[in-house]
């Protein structure tokens, strides 16, 4: 049995940590306002429909670089203003930050989708037998949603897993703190390790085939995954 | 009986909803056609619509008035839509015990009932649409419901299938006896339920009163008036079944499917039923029942005539005959007669 590269195994590591981080932070705000977009109804609602959607069409390095400007020394989130470092650039935190911005937009959408496939009138018939809104969305609307909002979860973890761009502006490149599996593959690319390079590849399609076949199976309606 | 008073004003798409109504009722009615805003009613009592304005009092209990609104969790209402709206994937025990006013001391009671042992623990999903049907309904029943709103709850059923669920209907209402609101455009299913009914029309009450009734005055847009009349098997012989009547007149309708001390709904057409003035001797139709006139209508060339069986616990049958049978028999308040029609023209339902 061959041994196992030990740069693989801290690569792969960073990047599950950094990934995996980076979901837990965007998650949150993320379906919340997936819901909110699914429910309610105010003035401005297009507008924030567009800016959730922009970060898809943005090029990652354009984010990066907004995020590098945020966090700089003297910008709106830097220490001069806040009067405290948040420690953000080139460290492992600034990689989480930058995965999570890029997969915040696909988790608030796929979430705004999985709530929007709950009939409303379910929560309306849940409150008309004494369920309050906040008992509703508990007990109706999450357990009828979480499917789908599994799915955006795994579909922003699959987007944080393949972050690059607003990254390496953000975090830099360093090994076992910031190089993620996206990362390295450019790196051993520059160093003329194809070898090396193709093995990363071959394991970022194998995560990538795991968490989209799950994307898929979560996203499959009830009956049809019960046939399978 | 129940004091509903209902004053409404909500703008549709196609035109404003305007309801006024005040009436004492067991079970109202809500009568009309498809898009006449039935669904909005019933959606206003029970907060769905936010946009409702105006005064809802049930029994003493204001749902909304113009200084506010009961909260929708607040309003005691138990709802049993068109659709049903069973959550996905919940066994039938979970659906009828439903949030935190689900009463499980009444569950085996509601149960037995609508006749859902069989099924308690089955996924819901699993279900045909008649048993669906009737968890929604022990859904509402067991929610401790002050109200409760059945929206056209056979609508999505097929004509057989609704007349077989149609005495669970009437089952539980005399069994719970909770004030409660019934919207059907089928006039057979309000004349089984409803002692008083409203009749809907693009959004406004065209006329209120009496279940029979209205509908004998809305006979014209109907196909046929039926008389619902329930009753209880009280032997079997061969293909005809004798039905007591609750005020002890025995009725013989067709005995298919049906059980000794079982209880029925029958329907029988107005247009089925003959009137004589003299006891009917060697006649082939084998329900020949001694009545009193208590109301004689003419309207062109329609007339209708109430004619009362039994007088301890009346059962009212509505006849539709000529001016000129009217006139010939002469026929009149009071007047006793006797109502003759065939087996066969007794329609069991269920």
């Amino acid at each position: 049995m061959a041994p196992v590269d030990p740069d693989l195994t801290v690569v792969l590591a960073t990047t599950l940590r950094v990934a995996g981080a980076a979901v837990l932070l965007a998650a949150l705000p993320a379906i919340a306002l997936g819901f909110v977009l699914a429910r309610a109804s105010f003035v401005g609602k297009s507008v924030v429909e567009t800016l959730v959607a922009v970060p898809l069409v943005l090029p990652p390095t354009a984010i990066g670089y907004l995020l590098l400007r945020a966090f700089a020394h003297d910008g709106p989130l830097g220490p001069r203003v806040l009067g405290v470092d948040l420690d953000v650039l080139f460290t492992r935190r600034g990689a989480v930050l930058a995965s999570a911005v890029v997969a915040f937009p696909l988790i608030a959408r796929a979430a705004r989708g999985a709530f929007e496939g709950v009939e409303p009138r379910l929560e309306l018939v849940a409150r008309t037998h004494g369920l309050s809104r906040g008992a509703t969305f508990a007990t109706v609307t999450l357990p009828l949603a979480r499917r789908g909002l599994l799915a955006a979860l795994a579909l922003g973890f699959g987007r944080a897993l393949g972050e690059f761009g607003a990254t390496v502006i953000v975090a830099g490149n360093v090994r076992g703190e910031t190089q993620t599996l996206a990362l390295a593959i450019f790196e051993d690319i520059q160093l003329g390790s194809n070898e090396h390079a193709l093995g990363l590849v071959g394991v970022t399609l194998a995560i990538a085939f795991a968490l989209m076949w799950s994307v898929e199976w979560l996203s499959r309606p009830r009956k049809a995954r019960a046939s399978r | 009986m129940t004091r509903f008073e209902i004053r409404l004003e909500l703008a549709l798409a196609d035109f404003v909803l305007s309801v006024e109504l005040a009436t004492d009722a067991r079970m109202l009615g809500v009568f009309g056609a498809s898009g006449s805003g039935k669904t909005s009613v019933l959606e206003a009592l029970a907060g769905w619509r936010k946009d409702a304005r105006g005064r809802a009092v049930i029994d003493g209990r204001v749902l909304f008035d113009e200084r506010g609104a009961l909260a929708i969790e607040a309003r005691g209402i138990g709802y049993v839509p068109q659709d049903l709206l069973l959550v996905p994937g919940r066994s039938v025990r979970r659906q009828i015990l439903f949030g935190p006013r689900a009463d499980a001391s009444s569950f085996e009671r509601v149960v037995a009932i609508l006749e859902l042992g069989a099924l308690v623990e089955r996924d819901a999903d699993t279900l045909s649409g008649g048993e669906r049907q009737r968890v929604a309904l022990a859904r509402a029943l067991c929610s401790r419901p002050e109200l409760l709103l059945f929206d056209e709850p056979l609508g999505a059923l097929d004509l057989p299938l609704r007349r077989r669920i149609l005495p669970y209907l009437v089952r539980a209402r005399d069994a719970f006896q909770v004030p409660a609101i019934f919207v059907s455009h089928d006039p057979l299913e309000v004349a089984a339920l409803c002692d008083r009914t409203a009749v809907l029309e693009r959004g406004r009450v065209v006329a209120l009163g009496a279940t029979q009734r209205v509908l004998r005055e809305r006979a014209s847009d109907l196909e046929m008036l039926e008389n619902v009349v329930a009753a209880t098997v009280e032997a079997l012989e061969g293909s005809i079944a004798l039905a007591r009547l609750a005020g002890g007149s025995v009725v013989r309708v067709p005995s298919s499917g049906l059980a000794v001390g079982q209880a029925i709904l029958f329907a029988l057409a107005a247009e089925d039923v003959l009137v004589t003035t003299l006891e009917p001797h060697a006649i082939s139709a084998r329900n020949r029942l001694p009545a009193r006139i208590t109301a004689v209508h003419r309207d062109g060339g329609f007339c209708w005539l109430e004619a009362e069986l039994d007088a301890r616990a009346p059962t009212a049958i509505t006849v539709a005959l000529t001016p000129a049978a009217i006139d010939e028999l002469e026929l009149a308040i009071d007047k006793r007669v006797h109502l003759v029609f065939k087996t066969s023209a007794c329609r069991v339902l269920g």
